[in-house]
Order: C-alpha cells, then structure tokens, then sequence
C-alpha cells in the first residue's frame, strides 16, 4: 500500500478543503482527561495525544436515533427513511476502526441493515495511531492494535510536525491529494511510523489479559454457572451505560410517533441495551432475562463468545469505555476475562 | 423497473377482513395482502404487523400456507399496546406487514411418520398452521396426535374445530385443563399428564410443540422418557423478535436469534443452549 509523508502545516487547507463537502470530525479535549471527535472549525486545537474518544464512532454510522420509514395512518403506506450524510472521521484509532469492521460485519451481512449500509458508505475513515493509552484500555491484549482494513487513510504521527499516511482506498488518496502534490513517504519515515507503532503497542501492553484472547470463548464456555457473575452482578445499576459507551454494541428498539393529527407518522430506532431491565421482557411481562446476573453474563458471553462464534473476533475490543462508564465499577471486560482465566486454572 | 430504495423496515398494507372472538381475551384474524399474493410462508414462521402510531409486534401466522388465496390468519390475546389496538380494529381497516420470517417446522421430514403435537394454551395457534398443512395432505402422514392444555375451560380457543378434528377421525385429540370447572367433564392437569395416555412408536413419532415457556422442558422430558429421540422433537420459542432481521438483539437465545435460527428449533440443535428451555 502507497504511503505518503505529510507535513502539520499541509492540515488546514486539507481540512477546509475536505469540510466543503464533508462534515469533519476532528478529536478535541473537552477537558482534562475527557476528548471526542468534534466538529472541526479553522483554528480548533486538534488533541493530537487523545487516550480515547469519549463517545464511541458507533454513533456516526448508527445515530442514538434514527429514522427508519414514514407512514400515513390513513392509507396504510410507509416509506424508507434513509440518511446518509457525507462525512470524515479524522482520529479513529486502531481499536475503533476493528469495532466499525465488526459493526460492518454485523450489520452488512444476512439482510443488510440499508440504513446502516449506505451511512457506512458515504463515511470516510482516517485512522489515527494512538499516541497515549487510557488507564482503563488493554486494546493491545485483545488482538485489536491493529486495524487490516476498514480506513481510508491511517495518519501515524513520526514527528512534531509530520505524519505518514497510508492509503486504504482510492477515495482515501484522492482527498489526501486534494491538499496538493504528494510526497512518497521515504524508507526513514516509515521506519518512524514502525517505531510509533512498536512504541505504543507495548505501552497498551502494560495492562491486558493474562492469557491469550483467542481462548475466551473456551474460557467463558467453562464459566456459565461462574459465581463471577453474581458477585459482580449484585451492585449492578442496570441503567445500560456500559451498552451505549460501547463501540461494538448495536442493539436496537424501534418505536414510532404520529403527528398531532394522527395522521402521518415516523418509526424510528433507538440505541438500546441488553444490560436493561426491559430488554428481554416480552407480552404478558414474562420475563427471559429477569435478573441483573442473566443480563450481566449475557453480555459478557456477547462479547466473549457469541460474536467470536460467529466472526472470529472478539465483540470487545479493548477500549475501556465501559470501565470508565459504569457508576458501580463492575463493567470491566478485563476483570471479568481475567477472573474468569485466574478461578478456571486454579481449579486444577 | 422498480427504482424505489429497498428497505428491510418497510411494511407492506394488508386489509382486515374478518375478525372472529375465539375467547374472552382472543381473537382471530384474517387479513388479506394488498398486493394480491398468497403470503408464501411455511407453518411455524411469524410476521411482524404494524397498528401504525401504536407499534409493530410479532404474530405466529395461524394458517396454513395458501398457495392460491391472498389470505391468512392470525390469532391475537389482547395484553399489550399493540394487540389492543389490533382487537379495536374492524374489517376494511389497513395494517402494515412485514415477513413471513423465521425457521419452520419440517413437514417433509414428517412424511411417512407419526406426528405428535403439543399445544399450551396459545400454542395452538401456530401449530394450527402445521396441523392443517398435514390434514391437506393426511394421506401421507402415520397417526396424528393433538395434545392441547389449557389453563381453564373459559380459556380454550378453536373449540368446535378441535372437537370437529376429533369427530373426523383424522386426527387423535387428547385434550386437559389445569383448573376445571363444573362444566368440565374431560381430563385435569397440566399438559404432561396427557403423554402417558397415548400409545406412541417411539423410533416413528415426530413430535412439534408450542407452548408457555414453563411447558416445554416437562413435555420433552416426557418424550424422551417414551424414547423419542431429541432429533425427533421440534419446538417453537417465543422471544422478543424486534426487528425480525437478526439484527436488533432483543430474541437471543444464548448466541442464537429467535427472529433468524427459529423459532423452531430442533431440539438436538438447542440442547446445550442454557437460555434455550
């Protein structure tokens, strides 16, 4: 794959150019400790040093509400709703690009979700190479440092004043060279960007799972009747934090309202979470997940073991949001893997 | 060519066309596709029905597939927003649907053999869609055996056509209430106490069941007791199917999606799913 070397000061032009046609998230800091994508504006102090988002990117390509059709009540007739705007995540780190390639995964497969398609469609995504690692991530212990594939262009910071960028689409190039000519990164830089890499990587190192993650979903089928599970569950608030700060939960209600004169109306989805009391409850109020545990483990095995099942991947990916999230502390894929690991080896 | 963008979201209109008031709380309905088509579906699958302004809600289609007729049935216990405001509608309202979706029971694997059914309660309703498809083609069935339980005598639904089943012979009906009344001359007891009373072929009988999540892992205990083997036991499990599309997460059943994977189940394929039975 080309790589090109790009230079600090080559950014606002890119970034002008790019806002008119796109809108441009760019990651800032809210305030100490807190940073997220944000819309850029000329002069807006990029944090180039972000540990992590505090908002996932799950909610550029699935909105906490979206609408999915209208409807007229009187003559029965719905319509798609389908929104899709232009729009370029600049400062995705590695973490979050394999959370959009699980959501893609998902979501894209089976009857696709066109909504979410063609938002993921009109969605550029600049990869970033984190340079600080949140006190809460274990990113690199969870098979998620690096992304393959999924971003259109990875910006790796080598100097004070310069990146590499490499290219992984032919849009992704194109808009890089909407700044000008482009510069062929030399072997130098990209022997910087290695080192960038290699350096971070083992920092996120510092904290992680004390086994290999590929064994979680062995590890968790051993683990079903765990009393993990009722010690952490037990102070658990069940207010679904954990499920909306996540970059790969994509659980969704659907609801609708009608106009005041009851006649048109739309049906929209909404982010919802399987950590909810109401989620599995069903007419007759015949609960199938009635306590905070059956919830709390399901949720766990979601991302342990389900999606592994299915994709071969990890459903977490290590960004400790939810740890940071949760009121209770007890939202900790970590503890829970490594608890799990730790109760299963010494049994023997 | 049809140029209009495809959503798996949107409904398409179907017509009310008949309503009738099977118990105090349940009511058949029979709609017709706007479109002129039979529905397509096979017994055991469901469609989603939007009351549009109220909400959209799964329904186990009641009828047999129609390959002819652009009618089916469905049958409704008024309980929530959704069901209510389907009981206030009257023949000539619209309605928005989506599906059929979800797996369905085997006929064809049925051919040949005897085929025990289960119904708990509501359970009948889609079971009714599989009972009438084999009627359809009762030659080439073995024997037929309908269990149905029921909480109550005032409860029971479909009941001159579950006692015309029986007159006609083609179908062997065992019929129990939990709690009888003083009208109730027949059998008492939960679904279970029925088994025992009927003579099955073990290595022959397949057995379809429907019925309140309580039901199901006494019954296929019962079966198994008989001798038939789970690979013969095939159940249908209610879950909060959302979106119908495997997709919104609410009817998991462990890593399984109600909506998708079911909701009929091969029993040897759901075994060892904890959240299964």
């Amino acid at each position: 794959m080309t790589t090109y070397t790009v230079y600090k000061e080559q950014l606002p032009r890119l970034f002008e150019k790019w806002s008119e046609a796109h809108a441009l998230y760019v990651p800032a800091r809210l305030r100490e400790g807190f940073y997220d994508l944000v819309p850029w504006k000329p002069g807006l102090e990029i944090a180039w040093d972000f540990d992590v988002a505090y908002n996932s990117p799950k909610r550029f390509l699935l909105p906490p509400r979206e609408t999915l059709i209208t409807f007229n009540r009187k003559t029965c007739e719905a319509a798609p709703v389908f929104e899709a705007p232009a729009q370029i995540l600049f400062g995705v780190h590695p973490y979050d690009v394999k959370a959009i390639n699980q959501l893609d995964q998902l979501l894209e497969t089976g009857a696709p979700d066109q909504n979410y398609v063609r938002r993921r469609a009109a969605t550029v995504i600049m990869a970033f190479e984190p340079l600080t690692v949140s006190p809460s991530a274990f990113w690199a212990t969870v098979g998620a440092a690096t992304a393959a594939h999924g971003y259109d262009l990875y910006w790796t910071k080598i100097g004070p004043a310069s990146f590499t960028v490499e290219v992984g689409s032919q849009r992704g190039e194109e808009l890089l060279a909407m700044g000008g000519p482009l510069l062929p990164a030399t072997a130098g830089d990209k022997e910087g960007a290695r080192r960038a890499k290699a350096r971070i990587v083992f920092k996120a190192r510092r904290s992680g799972l004390r086994y290999n993650w590929e064994e979680t979903p062995r590890l968790l089928a051993k683990c079903w009747d765990s009393p993990l599970w009722r010690r952490y569950s037990q102070m658990c608030l069940a207010c679904g934090s954990c499920n909306l700060v996540c970059p790969t939960c994509y659980c969704f209600d659907i609801r609708e309202e009608a106009d005041d004169q009851l006649e048109e109306g739309i049906r929209y989805r909404e982010w919802d979470g399987c950590m909810l009391e109401s989620f599995a409850k069903v007419a007759g109020n015949h609960n199938f997940r009635p306590k905070a545990q059956d919830r709390y483990r399901h949720r766990y095995f979601r991302k342990g073991k389900y999606i592994y099942d299915k994709i071969g991947e990890l459903g977490c990916v290590g960004c400790g949001r939810c740890v940071r999230a949760c009121t209770a502390g007890i939202a900790n894929p970590l503890k829970v893997f490594n608890e799990l690991w730790e109760e299963t080896t010494h049994e023997h | 060519m049809n140029t209009k963008p495809f959503s798996p979201y949107v409904p398409r209109p179907v017509t009310l066309v008949e309503k009738t008031k099977l118990s105090d709380f349940v009511t058949r309905f029979t709609f017709e596709q706007d479109n002129g088509k039979p529905l397509a579906h096979k017994p055991g699958q469901f469609v989603n029905l939007s009351v549009y302004g109220i909400g959209e809600a799964p329904f186990s289609i009641s009828s047999p597939p129609r390959r002819t007729h652009n009618t089916f049935e469905i049958a409704v216990r008024k309980i929530g927003a959704v069901t209510g405001a389907l009981h206030a509608l009257e023949p000539g309202a619209k309605v928005g649907l989506r599906g059929p979706y979800g797996s369905s029971f085997p006929v064809m694997k049925f051919v040949g053999k005897d085929v025990l059914i289960v119904a708990g309660g509501l359970g009948y309703i889609p079971l009714r869609s599989l009972l009438f498809y084999q009627l359809r083609h009762r030659d080439e069935f073995g024997r037929m055996v309908l269990m149905v339980g029921t909480r109550e005598p005032k409860e029971r639904i479909f009941v001159d056509e579950i006692a015309d089943l029986a007159k006609s012979g083609d179908v062997e009906v065992l019929e129990t209430v939990d709690m009888p009344d003083n009208t109730w001359k027949g059998n008492v007891g939960v679904i279970t106490t029925l088994l025992p009373k009927a003579e099955l072929d073990p290595g022959n009988t397949y057995v379809a069941m429907v019925g309140p999540p309580i039901m199901y892992r006494f019954v296929i205990a019962e079966c198994r007791k008989k001798g038939i083997a789970s690979d013969q036991i095939f159940v249908s499990l209610e879950r909060k199917m959302k979106c119908g599309l495997g997709k919104c997460g609410h009817c998991q059943i462990n890593e399984l999606n109600a909506c998708i994977d079911g909701p009929v189940f091969c029993y040897t394929d759901i075994e060892a799913y904890q959240e299964a039975i």
